[in-house]
């Protein structure tokens, strides 16, 4: 281990003067940023995972760059870009396997005064939660989440257009994409709930999980209308592709999960309120596939609520507070079409969320704690945080992840053997 | 005979005019320094390097282009701060409408996660980006939030004693301001403690005439309590550049305007 971390280091060192010198040199051409990291989380609870006493050892190599468009042509005179983001891993969990992770490749120009393009690989976000997503059903990714990385990569790029519309009533975005599943805990890395197992399964999970095939028919479909109302901003959303978890069951002998057919309509409304920023949302999931929940294997329609607040005490001290209620509807069908050998999901769940930030030292020190809990189903994910900028290139940061609950089927208590405390170091350029 | 009568009336109007002038109000000092300082033509563009310095002498660099535009004049304005520096905030977005009677409205892009997020904004007083600057410094503190007395004044300046009308989230007990008589720019501020002690200070280094403004080009703020200070110089700027007012909404924090922050 100590080697590792001696190669790493020298490693990070190297490149970092490596970086610096690239980036100061391009002149002419579009700038080159970037990063070198290394991450390093200590498992602190036991589970049947691949490694028993870490679940994130890596070294990340990120480049950037945006190049604008220039001269007497079309896509200069349209403000357009090229946009390019990718990391290069290490990754000493699986024995220093490499891996490429391209989260940017894209081309964003506005043809006509009201309408913006961007078409490629791209993050995609909106809706007004903070770590709560109702109406953003873009492709997240909870296993760096629960890991330890840093928060940039609990958002997964998609593949796809996306069209902005301003025309004087409002505005409108447009997606369209490919689909792109969430990354969960599937047992190598960190363990969970897998109901072949009947409890929480590692490396001995063998679940087959079918994705739907890369076909037209399976694009996905997302729509956001938006204005502001004065300092208010409202908006209604609508999304038509799929559940981006795999919860319903195609064959339970073959122990094959999928991921089913979804509408979901919404909307949102952010805004001052009492002295800080209040937000409510809300989502209506309409499961395609089982509209009338009697399906057993095919996971419900639902209800989701959002309500936050979040306030500045002044002295760099922030805190946040949310409160989400989820609803499956339809719970009588469900209930009277399972098998006496089934789990049982509840009706309801009730979850509450409180952040707190403060920074101090200029601003270079940053203390923050999010908590996650739930009074229903008994669980919670407590995530504290201390991060350092030492310069304006290095920053350290360390913190934990300890999910916890009662029981083992639920969101977090199924995640409760990924305690783990870890540090990252990070040189930018 | 009529030129000569002509001189001596025009003589006498001029000085009564430049008497009037001595005789300014104070609150009319105060409204033409804050129209010199933070509405300088109709809009606005600037390059600013900041070099922060904290109490160890460990220097921090933060660059960004501003870009500001007036819904009125001495009222609401809109401001687009474009970070470049340091890496790891460069393409990030800083929003703001300033609002007289309300909190201003702040947005916070950040790239990374395409992500619009909604700061609250009632603490003025905080820091901005880590400098010693606060936000006030930067947007303007409203001036009907401060009494204000003419205390003193010399061949160069109105000192005027600025005293905070809510003292709550306020660190300082009232300060001082010096203002250039030929052209109201503020020259000079000095904040003082419930105990008179010198606390904070921030003055204009070099002013400069653009396009007919005068122009604060290197300013310094001094944290005196626990050392430290930070430098900001502007460049490149531009006033009345033709800014349109749907460049501060979200499409432009998304898509950052590419003609502006070339």
């Amino acid at each position: 281990m100590d080697q590792v971390i001696n190669k790493t280091v020298s490693f990070l060192t190297i490149c970092c003067v490596l970086g610096s010198s690239l980036s100061a040199r391009a002149a002419s051409l579009p700038e080159i940023h970037g990063f070198l990291e290394m991450d390093y989380g200590v498992n602190v609870s036991d589970d049947n995972t691949k490694r028993d006493s870490f679940n994130l050892l890596e070294q990340r190599f990120q480049l950037k760059s945006i190049y604008y468009f220039e001269g007497d042509n079309y896509l200069s005179d349209k403000g357009a870009s090229f946009n390019f983001k990718g990391d290069f891993t290490v990754d000493e969990y699986f024995s220093g396997k490499t891996d490429y992770d391209l989260r940017e490749l894209n081309l964003s120009l506005a043809p006509l005064d009201f309408l913006d393009v961007k078409i490629g690989r791209q993050v995609l976000t909106w809706g007004t939660g903070d770590y709560l997503f109702i109406n953003d059903l873009f492709p997240k990714d909870y296993i760096s989440f629960f890991a330890g990385r840093d928060d940039e990569y609990l958002k997964k790029p998609s593949d796809a257009l996306k069209l902005s519309f301003y025309p004087s009533w409002g505005n409108v975005d447009f997606i369209v994409s490919t689909f792109e599943q969430n990354t969960q805990a599937k047992g190598d890395r960190l363990s969970f709930f897998d109901l072949f197992q009947g409890g929480i399964a590692g490396i001995n999970s063998d679940r087959d999980l079918l994705e739907p095939p890369l076909q037209l028919s399976n694009n996905e479909y997302y729509l956001r209308y938006y204005r502001s109302m004065g300092s208010n901003e409202l908006a209604f959303y609508y999304f038509r592709g799929f559940d981006k978890n795999p919860t319903s069951i195609k064959n339970e002998a073959d122990r094959q999960l999928f991921y089913r057919r979804l509408d979901v309509y919404g909307s949102s409304l952010r805004g001052p309120f009492a002295g800080g920023i209040g937000n409510v949302e809300f989502g209506y999931y309409n499961s395609r596939e089982d509209s009338s929940g009697t399906n057993r294997l095919i996971k419900n329609s639902m209800i989701k609520m959002l309500a936050g607040y979040e306030k500045d005490l002044g002295n760099d001290l922030k805190v946040g507070f949310q409160y989400q209620y989820d609803q499956r509807l339809n719970y009588g069908n469900y209930i009277a079409n399972l098998l006496p050998t089934d789990f049982v999901f509840d009706e309801f769940r009730h979850l509450l969320t409180q952040r707190i930030t403060k920074l101090f030292k200029n601003q270079t020190v940053t203390v923050s704690l999010f908590n996650f809990y739930s009074p229903s189903d008994k669980d919670g994910y407590v995530r504290p945080s201390v991060s350092y900028d030492i310069t304006d290139h290095w920053k350290i940061t360390m913190g934990a992840n300890i999910p916890w609950g009662e029981d083992d089927i639920t969101e977090f208590g199924q995640m409760k053997k990924n305690k783990n405390v870890y540090a990252r170091a990070r040189c930018s350029f | 005979m009529k030129k000569i009568t002509f001189l001596i009336l025009s003589f006498i109007l001029v000085s009564s005019l430049s008497a009037q002038a001595d005789e300014l109000s104070v609150n009319e000092i105060v409204d033409k320094a804050n129209l010199a300082a933070y509405y300088a033509g109709n809009d606005g563009q600037a390059d600013v390097h900041m070099t922060i310095t904290d109490s160890q002498g460990r220097k921090r660099v933060r660059e960004f282009r501003i870009l500001r535009m007036d819904i009125e004049d001495g009222g609401e304005q809109k401001f687009y701060v474009y970070f470049r520096k340091p890496a790891d905030v460069s393409k990030m977005v800083f929003m703001v409408w300033k609002h007289l009677k309300t909190d201003d409205d702040r947005w916070l892009y950040l790239p990374a996660l395409d992500l619009v997020k909604r700061i609250a904004a009632s603490d003025k007083r905080s820091s901005f980006v880590g400098s010693h600057f606060v936000y006030e410094d930067v947007s303007g503190r409203g001036i009907q939030a401060d009494k204000h007395e003419l205390v003193d004044m010399d061949e160069r300046f109105y000192k005027i004693k600025n005293t905070p009308i809510e003292t709550k989230g306020v660190e300082f007990a009232y300060y001082y301001i010096w203002i250039d008589k030929t052209n109201f720019v503020p020259m000079k501020a000095e904040y003082y403690n419930k105990q008179d002690k010198l606390i904070r200070s921030i003055e204009a280094m070099d002013v400069q005439n653009i396009g007919g403004h005068p122009t604060v080009m290197k300013s310094v703020a001094k944290d005196l309590e626990r050392n430290g200070q930070t430098t900001m110089e502007f460049s490149n700027v531009q006033y009345d550049v033709g800014l349109t007012e749907n460049i501060f909404t979200e499409r432009y924090l998304r898509r950052a305007p590419t003609k502006w922050i070339k």
